[in-house]
Order: C-alpha cells, then sequence, then structure tokens
C-alpha cells in the first residue's frame, strides 16, 4: 500500500507544481485562471491521500466548484485590459527576479531552518486511527473555535452587504436596456396613446430600479 | 469486490498477491464496470425521453432502426462518430478540445458514490453526499471553457447562463439536502438508505416497525418539502426544459456547445444526460429509499455480508437483483416526471429562474430546516439536551407530535412564501408597465 501511496503522491505533487508553474508563467490570463483550478484540484487529491474526505471535498466544492467560476467571470467581464502590457523584459527581467528571488528566500528560509515540524508520530501498525469526521469538526467549530468562526461570519456578512450595495448603485445608474417584447409593448403604448408631444430627450430618464426591489 | 478478488486469488488459487495490488485491481474492474454501464444508461435514457415525448406529443417518435426503434441511439451514436470535427480557426484549440471531458469527467466520478443495491457501492465515501455536489460543480468549469474558447458569441453567452443557473441553484438543493442530513446525522450515501427501512414511517424514530423498505423519507412532511425542492432544482442542474435556458435553440443556437461538432458534441450529450440519470438517481437513493423496497432488506439479512458470514450465496444474487431493479424502476419513474414537466411547461425567461431559485427556493429550504430541527428534537431529545418535558411521551406520541407540527409549519410557509412571491411578481410586472408607459410618453 506504501509504495502505491508513494506513487499517487508523486502525481499528484507534479500536478500541483507543474500548474502553479504554468499559472504563472502562462501568457493568456484565462488559461493561467484554468491552470490555477487545476492546481487547486490537485491539493484537493492531496487533501484525499491524507484521508481528509470531508477538507478535500470542500477543497473541491469551494475553490473549484465556486472560487474559480467567479475568478473566469471577474476576467471575462474586464476583458478590455490588454495582455502582455505588463510585461517586464530585458535587464530588468532579471533585476526584478533577483530582487523578488531574495525577498522570498529571505522570509522563507529562517522559517524553514527555526520552525519545529510538528509532527505526529506514525499509527501503530494494526491499532485502528481515529480520523476526525464532519461530525467533529463541526462540533469543533461552535465550541472550541467560536469566535474565530463569528468574526469569519460577521467578515463575510459585511462582504455580502457591500457587494449588494455597489450592484444597487451600479444599477441605479444604468441606462435601461429593452427586450424585444417591451420594444414592441412600448410601440403598441406609442400608436395606441397619441400623446402630446413632450420637450424631446435624447437620454430618457433611467427608470430607478432600487425602490421597487 | 475487494473480498471476492481476495478469496478467489489469495484462497483458491494461492498466488498470495500483496493487499495493494488486489485492492487496485478490485478498482480497476469497478471503474471499468461502471464506464461500461454509463453509456448503455444514457443510450437509453436519450430512447426513452425521445418515445414518451413523443406520445405526449402526439407523435410516435423513433421507431424504425431495431424492434420498436430501440437500436435508434446506437444509430445516432455511429452517426456521431462518423461526423467530422471542425474547430473553428478563431478558436482555442486547447481549451476547446479539454473543454468536453472536463465537462464528462466529473458524470463519470459521481457513480462513484451511487449504490445500485444493498451492498453494492463503488466507495463509500464518508462525505459521499457532498463529494457528489462538489464533483458536480466542477463541470461549470468545463462549461464556462467550452463557451470561451469556442470564440463565439453565443457560445459565451449560454456559458454565462448555465454557469449563473448552476451556481445559484446549487444553493437550494444543498440547503434541501441539508434537512435531510439533519435528521440521519450522516453524509454517508449508504447510511442514508439504512435510515429509510421500515414501514411509511422511518423506523429509527419508532421501534417495532415491520422492515419492509418503505421508510422513504418523501413519506415525512420535512422529507416531502425537500424532496420538491430538490427536484426542482436538479431540474435546473441538469438544465432540462423549464429551466433549459443555457441552451435555450429558439435564442442561442445551442448555447455553449454551439461550435462543437462530432464526437466532441456527443459527449456533451453525453455529459448531460448521464447527469440527469445521476440527478435522477440521487433523488431516488435520498427521498425515496434507492435500493430498499420490500423484500430486500430480509433477503440480505440471509446473504453473505462481513456481519453474517454463514448466509448463502443465492441471497446475495437475490437480494442485489431485486434492489437494483427497485433503484433502476424508481430512477426511471423520476426521469419520467423529468419528461412529463418537459412535455408540459414553456421555458423560463432569465429574471424569473434568478427570481424563483432566489426568492421562493432557498426561503423555502431554510424554513424545512428549521422544521427538520423540530422533527428531530421532538423524536430524538429528551432531558440531556433540556427537553425532559418529552421524557415521558411514548415514541409513537413523540413521531405522531413532530409529524403534525413540522406538516403545520411546512405548509403554513409554503402558502405565505408561495403568496409573497406571487405578489412580487405581479407588482414586478405592474412597475414595468408603468416604466414602458413613462418611457412611452418622454420618447413622443
Amino acid at each position: 500500500m506504501n509504495t502505491l501511496i508513494q506513487v499517487s503522491f508523486a502525481l499528484v505533487t507534479a500536478l500541483i507544481v507543474g500548474s502553479a508553474m504554468m499559472s504563472v508563467t502562462v501568457r493568456n490570463i484565462i488559461h493561467a485562471a484554468l491552470w490555477l483550478i487545476a492546481c487547486f484540484f490537485g491539493v484537493g487529491a492531496l487533501y484525499l491521500l491524507l484521508e481528509a474526505e470531508f477538507i478535500a471535498v470542500a477543497q473541491v466544492l469551494i475553490y473549484v466548484g465556486a472560487i474559480s467560476i467567479l475568478i473566469l467571470f471577474a476576467i471575462m467581464l474586464t476583458r478590455q485590459l490588454e495582455t502582455g502590457r505588463y510585461m517586464v523584459t530585458g535587464w530588468r527581467l532579471w533585476v526584478t527576479s533577483v530582487i523578488c528571488v531574495t525577498l522570498f528566500a529571505a522570509v522563507l528560509i529562517p522559517t524553514l531552518l527555526s520552525h519545529r515540524w510538528n509532527l505526529p508520530a506514525p499509527p501503530a501498525a494494526g491499532g485502528s486511527e481515529q480520523l476526525i469526521g464532519p461530525a467533529e469538526l463541526g462540533r469543533d467549530v461552535v465550541f472550541t473555535y467560536l469566535l474565530q468562526f463569528q468574526v469569519v461570519g460577521v467578515l463575510l456578512t459585511m462582504a455580502l452587504i457591500g457587494a449588494i450595495v455597489i450592484a444597487f448603485e451600479e444599477r441605479a445608474r444604468r441606462r435601461r436596456i429593452l427586450t424585444l417584447a417591451e420594444e414592441h409593448t412600448l410601440q403598441q403604448l406609442s400608436t395606441t396613446r397619441q400623446a402630446a408631444p413632450t420637450p424631446e430627450s435624447e437620454q430618457p430618464p433611467a427608470p430607478s430600479t432600487t425602490d421597487r426591489e | 469486490m475487494y473480498d471476492i478478488l481476495n478469496s478467489v486469488i489469495n484462497m483458491t488459487f494461492g498466488w498470495g498477491w500483496p493487499s495493494w495490488l488486489i485492492s487496485l485491481v478490485s478498482h480497476i474492474l469497478v471503474a471499468t464496470i461502471l464506464f461500461l454501464i454509463a453509456p448503455l444508461q444514457m443510450l437509453f435514457l436519450t430512447y426513452y425521453e425521445r418515445r414518451a415525448i413523443a406520445r405526449m406529443q402526439d407523435r410516435i417518435g423513433p421507431n424504425r432502426v431495431g424492434p420498436e426503434g430501440l437500436f435508434q441511439p446506437v444509430a445516432d451514436g455511429v452517426k456521431m462518430f462518423t461526423k467530422e470535427d471542425i474547430v473553428p480557426t478563431a478558436a482555442d484549440r486547447w481549451v476547446h478540445l479539454i473543454a468536453p471531458c472536463v465537462v464528462v469527467a466529473p458524470t463519470m466520478l459521481m457513480f462513484a458514490v451511487v449504490p445500485w443495491g444493498p451492498g453494492m457501492v463503488p466507495v463509500d465515501l464518508n462525505a459521499g453526499l457532498l463529494f457528489f455536489f462538489a464533483v458536480s460543480s466542477i463541470s461549470a468549469v468545463g462549461l464556462m471553457m467550452a463557451g470561451w474558447a469556442s470564440n463565439n458569441k453565443f457560445a459565451l453567452l449560454g456559458a454565462m447562463r448555465a454557469v449563473a443557473q448552476m451556481v445559484s441553484y446549487e444553493i437550494p438543493a444543498i440547503l434541501s439536502l441539508l434537512a435531510i442530513v439533519m435528521l440521519t446525522g450522516t453524509l454517508s450515501i449508504v447510511e442514508l438508505i439504512d435510515a429509510q427501512a421500515g414501514l411509511f414511517i422511518r423506523s429509527v424514530d419508532l421501534p417495532g416497525v415491520p422492515d419492509l423498505g418503505l421508510g422513504w423519507f418523501v413519506f415525512t412532511p420535512v422529507g416531502f418539502l425537500a424532496c420538491v425542492c430538490f427536484f426542482i432544482a436538479a431540474l435546473a442542474e441538469g438544465e432540462r426544459t423549464p429551466f433549459d435556458i443555457p441552451e435555450a435553440e429558439s435564442e442561442i443556437v445551442a448555447g455553449y456547445m454551439t461550435e462543437y461538432s462530432g464526437m466532441k458534441f456527443g459527449l456533451f450529450y453525453l455529459a448531460q444526460y448521464l447527469l440527469n440519470f445521476l440527478l435522477c438517481a440521487i433523488t431516488a437513493t435520498i427521498f425515496f429509499g434507492g435500493w430498499q423496497g420490500p423484500g430486500v432488506g430480509w433477503l440480505f439479512s440471509q446473504a453473505i455480508t462481513p456481519t453474517n458470514l454463514d448466509g448463502h450465496w443465492i441471497f446475495n444474487l437475490l437480494a442485489g437483483v431485486l434492489g437494483v431493479s427497485y433503484f433502476l424502476a424508481k430512477t426511471y419513474a423520476i426521469f419520467f416526471v423529468m419528461i412529463w414537466i418537459r412535455g408540459a411547461y414553456p421555458r423560463l425567461r432569465v429574471d424569473q429562474l434568478m427570481e424563483f431559485g432566489w426568492k421562493f427556493l432557498i426561503p423555502l429550504a431554510m424554513v424545512n430546516i428549521f422544521s427538520a430541527a423540530i422533527w428531530l428534537g421532538l423524536t430524538r431529545w429528551g432531558a440531556p439536551e433540556g427537553l425532559a418535558l418529552l421524557e415521558g411521551w411514548t415514541p409513537f406520541m413523540r413521531w405522531a407530535t413532530a409529524f403534525v407540527v413540522t406538516l403545520g409549519l411546512n405548509l403554513a410557509s409554503y402558502i405565505m412564501v408561495g403568496r409573497i412571491y406571487a405578489a412580487t411578481q405581479a407588482a414586478r410586472s405592474r412597475a414595468e408597465l408603468e416604466d414602458l408607459r413613462d418611457l412611452a410618453l418622454s420618447s413622443r
């Protein structure tokens, strides 16, 4: 069983590292996002290899299923941005990479050297290993880590309210786009009711959609 | 599978293979069987749907190829294979190529946790139910890839619609399942089925009920509302007709698969029907007891299982056949309801779709979670949880109270939410008409 686990571990890490490298080196921003999704998926597989089923499934559900979709939507809605405009080339590239690597190493190497790895002892052979399931996780969240849980909840709620406020502001400024059926009704209305000519206005006032929601 | 292979290889032949090899071989075998079954299901479902919808529309449907047109799907498959594969010049070749695989692979993975009969589950994951929905959400990425890589406006529109619909209808689906998970206290699909033995009521709540395998969740008020919410959300996730906005052929050609032809289009088609089959199967499993039915429990108790080693193998076979036939009958019946809805309802508009999901289904699912909590408290809790009042009641009394209270709550909330929803819809259309009138006045 051990060889199998090691082989799968090697494959999964190769996937994670490779896709992470690709996602930062590839030119096309959508391709970068897709490689990032592959990386998320690999991390999920790694959790599964650690027998943390619930975390693995949650990783796939949240990162692959939701966050990546959000990233893709965000990229597609802001597609006017030119790709490759901020590329650094020539000697600047070398200077930048040296500075970046030095800074990264300055943080990473002392951490790696001084950190005491809190590795659990391998379970005794034959003894049944108690794995933490979703029920225990939930209990820990509501009892042991209640404060952290609530802080995260408040943060997410604030983000949600902020998103709604921004969306409403956008909506009030947006000009109404009519569907075909509405245009038809509009025509009918204007032909049936020969209203008195009002002063010509180029931009009809945007109907306020906020107050009736 | 592991046990069978182990006994055959190491006991009978005495080859002494290591356990990892046996488990690898057994998993590969199970995966192969599933990959053989899945396309067959798809072939059958397309034929079934075309015949049924034809009956509803007073037509005959495919009836030329083979007896009663049974080989029509095979002919269609051959046609798909022999068609030319066209990739648009402006398309992103690699993403265009990978997208169908990203859509099909999750549906195949979802088969891993679906139990077909007693003891016949490919993998019994602890978080099987969550796995099912997590994996199903991956295909949204594939749809997005397909829509973007085709470099076609209709494809991109279709992909955006599909993803928006999938993401927003995942929420009511999971919320309605949460009520069931609360009742059983498990995320494992196998244990969910085990909790549905008994007779029209849940035997876990009431002792001394004969095991006829009819204790389906759909017979309880909580389960019924959850079932309705889940089924509607499943229709939206499988892009079935009232919610087939992403591929509305009268608006945006074929949505995200506009630029696909040949077998790549076939793969999308396969993924869609497999997803529909799986959604029907999971509905049958969670709310209609899966393989549970009269007789299966008794047969399986006589069979060879890890807890009962001196059973007879014939009972394994009988229980398996009966369980699988119950399961498939329920799944096809639910698929028939899907076809029926397709024959009966027109397509929704995008804004109607979103409003229905967010303003009607999600509130109902939330109320249902509350009802599930009441059910749980009334049937299981006692003095330690602070409900000492219930200690003296008989189990039947507790069960009946829970039934009546949750039924009342669910009915009242359904009527209330429905009224509010109808009122907002009416107000909205009135306001839209007034806006139009204002526009007409100002543009004159």
